[in-house]
């Protein structure tokens, strides 16, 4: 206990002190904040100026209209009933100007304005022809006809428009347009053993959560495990190592060490990041917002932590067995490729559970190890399985680490005992086995 | 008196595959001398030494440490420096040892005294906060034999230590391993090169293809090969030394010859010889054969 306690120690303390730890820590959250509000800023780059259109409105009663429509933003416009799709885009503005067409000028004055997009004056023209309101159909000339954003909320607007006109055509009073509009709501309410419980998908969203930091700590750290584990190797510092500690020690030490570094950089972020929310919703609440915290029981939270070091371990202890088995970290940059396949898939297993989480599917993933720490979390959130389906699906997943980690142990030392050679799968399989 | 061997190995044998790396293999290590494991490349000595150190099993015999049996424990008491051997390149040399100390079950405020001493002791003492990198490939060694005795094992085990380095580094460490054998730790001590086993080793055990070819002190085992190596200068007759009924085997150096007498040989004919043949001797001197002499004789008399 003594000795694995001085291997996690030196793996602690040699990888918190280094430098890369502590540029890493600072610098990946600027990095993903850069990675979420630069793209923002880029789209919404206005580049020119508003673009100007020409309406040649041969109904006489939809150029107001238009210009209404394109006023009100589209995102608070009642009419809004397709989900928005990507992030805010920048709405364009627009410049109207109504050209009197009514009669035969038309043609006439449709050639003026060919002209006048030629020489880029005006950057479109929209044709409202007299039977628009009955067929709905228009045309739009333009320079830029890639420009699709621009037009999906011209067209959007002029949607808007038409649908007022119409409604103001039939009669309709405008309460009961407003009426008409009214956005619905529902509220899912999840019935337990404990009555009804009103969850709006906040632990859901927790669960998602959970999954995707185990996924960031993995794709950081089992590298630095690999690494970690190669290093005796590649120093050639192994055999002096195993005259005084016993493979399954210096692993076990190996694994917790870094794990608790990567801990160590969890929690630092987990702290920077509540503070920006404690402050954040003292300053939604000091302007009149309220927000509150999902409603989780608190084994739930328990659960959460415990699925997570599972996750997480469970990858962990593979990265070991790659590491036992080659000799440099290139090696097992190409071996670890596959792991990463297996977590992912095992993240999208989520959907599935989601759905039916009472399945016997959703039972057999929720207890094959790689893929138990989602399923079982999505199963708790959404209808909580017997207690004794959790525990043994922690006792199957904790068991496997430890058993990987056993072999991993085994494998290197027979592996060290035969310098410089990489093990094949079969071969890694009879040096488990052997003493 | 078991106490008086420190290490005993009955009838060990140990192979890889199909490849036998040690075979059938006792020896017996007395406590307070230095035992040499001498032998070829590949003659198995690593894989013994490995086994002794409890980094491999015997596939069969049995391997008595300390009066006991192998365990963690005893790890404790054993240094080992490997031949294949490394340090952290990161790490500060003073946290490299006293981590290596840890390993061993020895840490508290004296380890510090020891790691200062020590690396006085192999004229490095300035060199205690830097990272292991910054060594030159010599320091580097200097400090991997500081990991192996730091914590003051009562069995030094050390492969091929001096491989490497300069001459004066390896008087430095020659004396501090016979400061070590004068403090009463036994050593065992493995190399294939002879020059210097025959300088520190009391006892020792040759091996070849896996199999033991010579054991027992290296004073008994000389005065077994006997006088029957002749050290000539001699200006003329060397057809003399040629006659392979004399002479079995001859050593040209630089300005003299040694000569192994044939079987049945008499010096005094050689000499008698030389001297018919008209050659001026210049020095005629009986000498003992070196252990390098009798490690080629037994293996190739095996091959």
């Amino acid at each position: 206990m003594r000795k694995f306690r001085a291997v996690l120690k030196r793996e602690y303390i040699q990888r918190v002190r280094a430098r890369m730890f502590i540029v890493s820590t600072i610098l990946l959250p600027v990095v993903m904040s850069l990675f979420g509000i630069v793209p923002a800023i880029v789209m919404n780059i206005e580049a020119g100026g508003p673009m100007r259109v020409a309406v040649i409105d041969q109904t006489g009663k939809m150029y107001g209209r238009l210009q209404e429509a394109l006023a009100t933003d589209e995102s608070t416009s009642e009419q809004e009933n397709e989900p928005r799709t990507g992030p805010e885009m920048a709405t364009r503005a627009f410049r109207l100007e109504q050209v009197a067409s009514i009669g035969p000028d038309a043609a006439a004055e449709r050639t003026k304005l060919d002209a006048r997009l030629q020489s880029r004056e005006l950057d479109g023209y929209l044709v409202l022809p007299p039977d628009f309101m009955q067929t709905g159909k228009a045309e739009f000339f333009n320079n830029n006809p890639g420009d699709v954003i621009s037009r999906r909320i011209f067209l959007s607007a002029l949607e808007r428009a038409v649908r007022e006109q119409r409604l103001i055509e039939a009669k309709v009073d405008p309460q009961t347009r407003q009426g008409l509009f009214q956005p619905v709501e529902m509220e899912s309410v999840k019935v337990g053993s404990r009555g009804e419980e009103r969850d709006a998908g906040g632990s859901f969203v927790l669960v998602f959560a959970v999954g995707f930091i185990m996924y960031l700590a993995i794709l950081m750290y089992g590298q630095v495990i690999l690494g970690a584990v190669i290093e005796e190797k590649e120093t050639r510092i192994a055999e002096i190592l195993f005259s005084s500690v016993r493979p399954f020690t210096l692993m076990m030490g190996k694994l917790v060490g870094v794990s608790l570094v990567a801990l160590t950089q969890l929690a630092i972020w987990a702290t920077a990041f509540s503070a920006f929310a404690l402050y954040g919703v003292n300053l939604l609440a000091s302007r009149g917002l309220k927000t509150s915290l999902p409603n989780i029981p608190l084994a739930h939270y328990i659960y959460f932590g415990l699925f997570f070091l599972l996750g997480y371990f469970i990858y962990a202890t593979i990265y070991a067995l790659v590491g036992s088995m080659v000799t440099t970290t290139q090696e097992g940059g190409q071996l670890a490729m596959p792991i990463i396949l297996i977590l992912v898939v095992s993240f999208y297993l989520f959907l599935p559970v989601s759905r039916s989480p009472d399945s016997s599917f959703s039972f057999w993933v929720s207890m094959i190890p790689f893929s138990a720490p989602v399923a079982m979390l999505v199963r708790i959130v959404t209808q909580t399985p017997p207690f004794w389906q959790i525990a043994l699906s922690l006792l199957i997943g904790f068991g496997t680490v430890i058993l990987i980690t056993w072999a991993a142990s085994r494998i290197y030392r027979v592996g060290m005992l035969m310098y410089g050679k990489r093990a094949s799968l079969p071969e890694a399989l009879r040096w488990a086995r052997q003493a | 008196m078991a106490t008086d061997i420190t290490v005993q190995l009955d009838r060990v044998s140990k192979s890889f595959g199909e490849f036998k790396a040690v075979t059938d293999l006792s020896l017996m290590v007395r406590a307070g001398r230095v035992f040499g494991l001498l032998g070829p490349n590949g003659a198995g000595k690593t894989t013994t030494i490995r086994m002794i150190v409890n980094i491999t099993a015997p596939d069969t015999g049995s391997i008595t440490l300390f009066g006991g049996t192998i365990n963690a424990e005893l790890q404790n008491r054993i240094g080992y420096l490997p031949e294949e051997r490394g340090l952290y390149r990161r790490m500060k040399v003073a946290d490299q040892l006293r981590f290596f100390a840890e390993l061993k079950n020895v840490r508290g405020k004296d380890v510090n005294a020891k790691i200062d001493d020590w690396l006085a002791r192999v004229k490095l003492p300035e060199w205690k906060y830097k990272r292991s990198m910054e060594l030159s490939k010599g320091m580097q060694q200097k400090i991997q034999f500081i990991t192996a005795v730091l914590h003051d094992p009562d069995l030094l085990i050390l492969d091929e230590p001096f491989s490497g380095l300069d001459p004066i580094n390896v008087e430095l460490l020659k004396e501090i391993v016979l400061d070590l054998k004068r403090a009463g730790k036994t050593i065992i001590f493995s190399t294939h090169q002879m020059e210097v086993a025959e300088k520190i080793c009391d006892d020792i055990c040759l091996i070849n293809h896996s199999q033991k070819v010579l054991d027992g002190s290296l004073r008994e085992i000389k005065s077994s090969f006997g006088r029957n190596a002749v050290a000539v200068r001699a200006i003329g007759g060397d057809g003399v030394l040629d006659d392979p009924e004399l002479v079995s085997k001859l050593v040209r150096h630089a300005d003299e010859a040694q000569a192994l007498l044939a079987p049945g040989a008499d010096a005094q004919v050689l000499l008698k010889r030389l001297i018919a043949a008209g050659a001026t001797v210049e020095k005629f001197e009986m000498v003992e054969p070196s252990l390098n002499d009798i490690f080629i004789t037994k293996v190739t008399e095996h091959a």
